[in-house]
């Protein structure tokens, strides 16, 4: 069990307190491939940035990879978010003035990691993405696709527990979608455990488990693995 | 450390126009800070050179009037110091009386030479205030303790009194003879001065034979020992002002009697002065600093706002709070730092073209000394660059580790 939420409550306060994420228990097993669906303000994006240690939940447990993330200090979470998860963003969320080995290596820096050792592991991982001929081009000198590929390279240099994607296909034209999706299940096929927010049900069908989430709540789950023939791949 | 520094040139690089305005006004305050303690130093060496031409610790003293009713005498007399009251302070053997000397002037004295004459009068003075007259001997010597002992009837003039006498200022003039006062002196010396060049010296014991009995003198020179600070200097005037008042009756507290000039404690007093000024240059110069580290510390929170989405981006890949905060201290730390070394070279190199104009390197009549600010103030400065970048810093950084990733990341 990679992630395992027992009946996490998120409510953001103000003048009317809005209570988003109610009683969530979700189970993730290790080499998964999931989709997280939802109407926008069903509560999808708060619940990937609790999974991704970017905020805090009022009451609950959450056991990513064995480890309890609750009331974690700045520091731990940082350390955790470095070594543990690797993200995906919709606008790709590179640093527009380092070239893309650079980005790719960026959280390797803040492992203290050397910079010959880790533009080297950023090398291999831009091979892997096929764009070795692109390693010294800044991100605008990049196409969605390319750009996307750079983030997906970044988010497993550290070879991380789980890869987090927020709506990695949203900027992307249907042809690119396509192939981002297509690379995801190839690491899945890797092993890597991969947890995609979305709401586009083109990039849900390409998973092997859709969970919905409607009004801060799960809609129990339906398993899609038995009609899901590898009409992608 | 080479990947921050790596980092924070890549920044800068980045934002080369507000980096470089920012940098500008940096280096302007320092510019000014070194030119302003330039100038002081300048000043203060000046000063300084001036000071150790003349002999410090001596005491100038008077003619004066009483203003104390003593032994039966009423106030208002007139104290006139006498040619013998040399000889008797040098005889004190107080701790702080050094030696007396005075001047004994004869103003109705002619000296005429083969070729014309000159009526300036000829000043009877002692070998010691060669140094406080500045009286640099051109060829052959000055007055010397045996003239002065033996009374003998030689003469020290100035190249120009030497041309106008004899037509000629070479050294064939030394041991010539001139007449003055019905007498036959013999020239020992030639003096070079700016000023007081239509002086004639002869030995003072000479002067005071001449005038006949005891002449009376306008002023005195006394030399001061045992002297350290403002305390023992002002207990050495008393002291000379107590064996006055025992020669000439008046009361030991009668200041008036007999009026002094302290050169020591003038000189004491100077050196605060010019201590004051220093203190005033470095604050006048940081507070100009300051409007330039204001300014970094400003862009510096312009460039945490711009990069808010790139700080949360760093933060969600799992740089720590520390992280963040050493990155933009050391930036601003480096743009204070690289811009105030810029703005040290060129006051530096004005402050080079000032002293090979007006200054003198510590001699002549300039006030300007050597006003060029050495290793020490640089170093002193590079401490101040550092603290106050790091200020400058502080703030923005601070803000910038409050950026929450989820909302940086937030798509606008």
């Amino acid at each position: 069990m990679i992630i395992r939420l027992k009946d996490i409550n998120k409510t953001y306060p103000g003048v009317v307190p809005l209570h988003v994420l109610k009683d969530i228990n979700l189970d993730i097993e290790r080499g998964e491939l999931v989709a997280i669906m939802g109407a926008s303000g069903s509560g999808k994006s708060t619940l990937l940035n609790i999974l991704g240690i970017l905020d805090n939940y009022d009451s609950g447990e959450y056991f990513l990879d064995g480890v309890l993330i609750k009331d974690l200090s700045e520091n731990r979470a940082a350390e955790l978010r470095n070594r543990m998860i690797g993200f995906v963003f919709q606008s790709f969320n590179l640093i527009s003035y380092k070239n893309a080995v650079e980005n790719v290596a960026l959280p390797l820096f803040y492992q203290g990691v050397s910079r010959r050792k880790r533009n080297m592991l950023a090398m291999e991982q831009l091979e892997r993405m096929g764009l070795a001929d692109r390693a010294h081009h800044l991100p605008g000198e990049l196409s969605g696709g390319q750009k996307q590929r750079v983030a997906i390279a970044r988010s497993l240099i550290t070879n991380p527990s789980i890869i987090l994607a927020d709506e990695p296909t949203g900027a992307l034209d249907s042809t690119t979608s396509h192939d981002v999706m297509n690379l995801f299940r190839e690491l899945n096929a890797e092993g890597m455990t991969i947890v995609i927010v979305t709401h586009d049900p083109g990039v849900g069908a390409a998973t092997n488990r859709i969970i919905r989430i409607s009004d801060g709540r799960i809609v129990p789950d339906e398993p899609v693995i038995a009609e899901q023939p590898q009409i992608i791949v | 450390m080479f990947d921050l520094i790596n980092e924070i040139g890549q920044t800068m690089r980045n934002n080369k126009l507000r980096t470089g305005l920012t940098g500008f006004a940096v280096a302007w305050g320092i510019f000014m800070l070194i030119i302003l303690l330039g100038l002081s130093r300048g000043l203060m060496s000046g000063f300084e050179a001036n000071s150790s031409e003349r002999n410090l610790n001596s005491v100038s003293v008077w003619r004066g009037m009483t203003s104390i009713p003593y032994k039966g005498y009423k106030e208002g007399r007139q104290i006139r110091l006498k040619a013998s009251t040399v000889d008797k302070l040098n005889q004190s053997n107080n701790k702080y009386i050094g030696n007396a000397s005075a001047y004994n002037y004869i103003d109705s004295a002619k000296v005429t030479g083969p070729k014309d004459y000159v009526s300036n009068g000829i000043e009877g003075i002692a070998p010691e205030s060669q140094r406080d007259q500045r009286i640099k001997i051109y060829a052959g010597r000055f007055i010397n303790q045996a003239d002065m002992n033996n009374n003998r009837k030689v003469m020290v003039i100035s190249r120009k009194t030497a041309k106008t006498i004899f037509g000629s200022d070479s050294t064939e003039v030394i041991g010539q003879r001139v007449k003055s006062l019905g007498l036959a002196w013999t020239i020992v010396g030639l003096f070079d001065r700016e000023w007081g060049e239509d002086d004639n010296y002869v030995p003072f014991n000479t002067a005071v034979a001449l005038s006949g009995g005891d002449p009376s003198i306008w002023s005195m020179n006394v030399y001061i020992e045992n002297v350290s600070d403002e305390k023992t200097a002002l207990e050495a005037e008393d002291a000379i002002r107590g064996e006055l008042a025992k020669i000439y009756d008046f009361h030991p507290a009668d200041r008036s009697a007999a009026p002094m000039w302290n050169r020591f404690t003038n000189y004491l007093q100077n050196k605060e002065g010019m201590k004051i000024l220093d203190y005033a240059v470095w604050i006048i110069g940081i507070f100009t600093m300051l409007s330039g580290i204001v300014g970094v510390s400003n862009i510096m929170f312009v460039s945490v706002r711009e990069r808010t989405h790139e700080i949360g981006i760093r933060r969600a890949i799992g740089a720590k709070r520390r992280n963040i905060l050493t990155q933009i201290i050391l930036e601003s730390v480096s743009i204070t730092t690289i811009f105030g070394y810029l703005g040290i070279v060129m006051g530096m190199i004005v402050m080079q073209i000032i002293a090979h104009f007006f200054g003198n390197g510590g001699s002549g009549n300039s006030p300007l000394g050597n006003p060029t600010v050495d290793l020490s103030i640089a170093l002193k400065v590079t401490l101040v660059l550092i603290i106050a970048g790091a200020l400058a810093g502080l703030f923005p950084a601070l803000k910038a580790t409050k950026v929450k990733p989820v909302e940086a990341l937030r798509d606008e």
